[in-house]
């Protein structure tokens, strides 16, 4: 990784495997973490669990792993059941969370662990650690003890240390959380890569939505042990299916109201600023929180004409702005409770706070849920 | 001028750590005093007795030790009994320490007091506890004599099973608690991690917890080492005459025999023999990769 220098692939041989979660519960005291978990990795793919603290994924990753025993349910890898197989017997690599090196070993004392474990000869061993080590560019380590590494390095020869053992399945469980931010950047980037390029299925399990949309095939949003939405990256940013995905991928501006109208798909929510039109099949009477994501709203000069079958429109005036160089934040009050969130790309005309507004967005982009009431 | 920022922070650099030296000076200087004054001089003293012939330099004291039967069984008692004590709290020890690790709330502060309560009781307190139980009509003969288990009492007390018995049990706490320290410091995560990477748990935990823990076992064995291999109270009270050792040697040289010599060269040995211990357990824990 780091210089694009592209791996060796035919000597590694990794089979991917599918992965698959069935009807999965684990419970700790009173409290339930994972509720009936179903979930299929397909061959190849890297999937993210993404999710706040608490919610399950760590545990579900554990659970694939075999680190930790479901209550109910069910994990097989590559079509075998592996419920009660104990871990050292599942080939599943993990990264762990801060990388778990082992200090009083070197990098090629790590690297070469698993293998050396299998009795393999010690030449055959060398060789497959060096081709590990290739594989992350830490070639020139292999003799460094890996306490003298810097983050980046250690987290290249956790990698390496779970590649060598050719696993049918890798984990990650935040694995690059510790980075810095631009080095975390640039492994998200090189890591997919490699992965595809080895074609290797992979789990990742992060609270950092950036990294799930940028390294995942497929993306299952967790929130209270289980899983809210299993979508492509692209799929669960423009239609989150619930309230908390669309608050947790990505951000959102966001109107209370009640259902006053409903036709084919669409329903009108009467606020406290008039009505907004947005994708949904509520009852009428429903409290409901309409949502959008705040690319899709435009600004222009107040007074226009209202809002026409699918478009909203509301007026309001600037409050504050926020400019990041490419793109713009701007918070609008509208006279309601909270602000009204707008992002605008940097090179077009921003308006200068304390000004009269009209946002105009389509109602196929703004999505109605159920009110779960006040956040706590 | 590009210089010049460079050469102040290198100014910077020197001054910071003259500063810290002094402050480490300042900070030590209390123990220094109180060990050069109380313990290097009256060792050097010591020592010097210890060469002390009828005609000035003498290596005679030494020859009376080493160069005698009776004299090398005065050392080869103590290494026994330091030997065998360490030996004895190490396989105990080093499985309670991981007990104490592993356990939590109520139960670690039941291990640990059990532990430290012992170490505010004096040595001889302890000896003396144990001669109560191990005495002709003690405790443990008197529950043996109850149970039927035997019909008169066993000898127990003043052999040389009492001996390692007791030193076994007061020295327990110097090699559990390095161990400890050591073991509740290794990240449950490097297991895991072992495990997924193939290591079944048995092997797991030869290849990387028990080499992690070394560093306590080095220091608890020092520590035990040390401590019983120039015990006096402990053979002195479980054993009595019959297990002579230069601990006791020193005490006899000195206080009944007046033989200054002789107890400062069996005292110059002690210390020697101590010197190995920490010098030879300092390389071990180096070459172990102690953290």
């Amino acid at each position: 990784m780091g210089r694009s220098l592209e791996p060796d692939l035919t000597k590694v041989e990794i089979a991917p495997a599918h992965v698959a979660v069935t009807g999965l519960s684990k419970r700790f005291g009173a409290s339930t973490v994972l509720d009936s978990i179903d979930l299929a990795v397909a061959p190849g793919a890297l999937v993210t669990l993404l999710g706040p603290s608490g919610c399950g994924k760590t545990t579900l990753l554990r659970l694939i792993a075999g680190l930790a025993t479901p209550d109910q349910g069910k994990v097989s890898i590559a079509g075998v059941d592996v419920t009660r197989t104990p871990p050292h017997k599942r080939n599943v690599g993990v990264v762990f969370q801060n990388y778990a090196l082992f200090p009083h070993l070197s990098v090629a004392g790590n690297v070469g662990f698993g293998l050396k474990g299998r009795g393999l000869p010690r030449d055959a061993i060398a060789a497959k650690v060096a081709r590990a080590l290739d594989l992350v560019q830490m070639g020139p380590f292999r003799d460094r003890p890996v306490t003298a590494l810097s983050g980046g390095q250690q987290q290249r020869v956790a990698l390496a240390r779970a590649l060598a053992v050719e696993p049918k399945v890798l984990l990650f469980d935040e694995a690059l959380s510790a980075l810095d931010r631009n080095l975390r950047e640039t492994m998200q980037v090189e890591l997919r890569r490699l992965l595809k390029n080895l074609g290797v299925t992979a789990v990742f399990v992060t609270h950092d939505q950036d990294e799930a949309l940028t390294m995942s095939d497929r993306i299952a949003v967790m929130n209270a042990g289980r899983i809210e939405q299993y979508a492509d990256p692209q799929f669960v940013y423009a239609r989150p299916v619930t309230l908390f995905t669309m608050r947790f991928v990505g951000i959102c501006s966001e109107l209370r109201g009640e259902v006053d109208d409903r036709s084919e798909g669409r329903v009108r929510v009467d606020t406290a600023i008039g009505p907004i039109v947005a994708v949904g099949e509520h009852q009428i009477g429903a409290k409901v929180v309409v949502a959008t994501r705040p690319e899709h709203v435009a600004i222009g000069p107040a007074g226009s004409a209202p809002s026409v079958g699918e478009v909203n429109a509301v007026e309001g005036r600037i409050r504050q702005i926020i400019f990041h160089g490419s793109r713009a934040r701007i918070a609008v009050d509208l006279g309601d409770e909270a602000d009204f969130r707008v992002e605008v790309g940097g090179a077009s005309r921003i308006p200068v706070v304390g000004e009269a507004v009209r946002l105009t967005w389509p109602a196929a982009r703004s999505f109605a849920y159920p009110d779960p009431g006040p956040l706590p | 001028m590009t210089m010049a920022p460079q050469t102040l922070a290198k100014a910077g650099e020197a001054a910071i750590p003259r500063r810290e030296r002094r402050a480490a000076l300042t900070l030590a200087l209390p123990a220094l005093i109180v060990l050069v004054f109380l313990y290097a001089l009256p060792l050097a003293r010591l020592l010097s007795l210890s060469f002390l012939g009828d005609a000035g330099f003498s290596l005679e004291a030494y020859g009376r030790i080493l160069g005698d039967a009776y004299g090398r069984s005065l050392v080869w008692n103590s290494l026994r009994l330091g030997l065998i004590t360490t030996a004895i709290t190490l396989v105990v020890g080093y499985p309670a320490a991981f007990g104490l690790a592993m356990s939590k709330g109520a139960l670690r502060s039941l291990f640990l007091a059990s532990l430290f309560l012992p170490l505010a009781a004096s040595v001889i307190a302890k000896a003396f506890a144990w001669t109560i139980l191990l005495r002709s009509h003690g405790a443990v003969n008197d529950a043996l004599l109850l149970l039927h288990i035997t019909d008169k009492p066993i000898r127990m007390i003043f052999t040389q099973t009492s001996l390692i018995v007791g030193a076994a049990n007061i020295f327990l706490p110097f090699m559990v608690l390095p161990i400890y320290a050591v073991v509740a410091q290794i990240d449950p995560r490097l297991t895991e991690a072992a495990a997924t990477l193939g290591a079944p748990p048995v092997s797991a935990f030869l290849r990387v917890v028990v080499p992690l823990s070394l560093p306590g076992v080095v220091a608890g064995v020092a520590l035990v080492f040390s401590l019983s291999v120039s015990a006096y109270v402990v053979p002195t009270l479980l054993m009595g005459e019959n297990y002579q050792t230069l601990a006791s040697a020193i005490a006899k040289a000195f206080l009944l025999v007046r033989d200054p010599a002789l107890g400062s060269a069996a005292g110059a040995i002690l210390i020697a023999i101590g010197l190995v211990v920490v010098v030879a357990s300092n390389r071990l824990g180096r070459a172990s990769g102690g953290r």
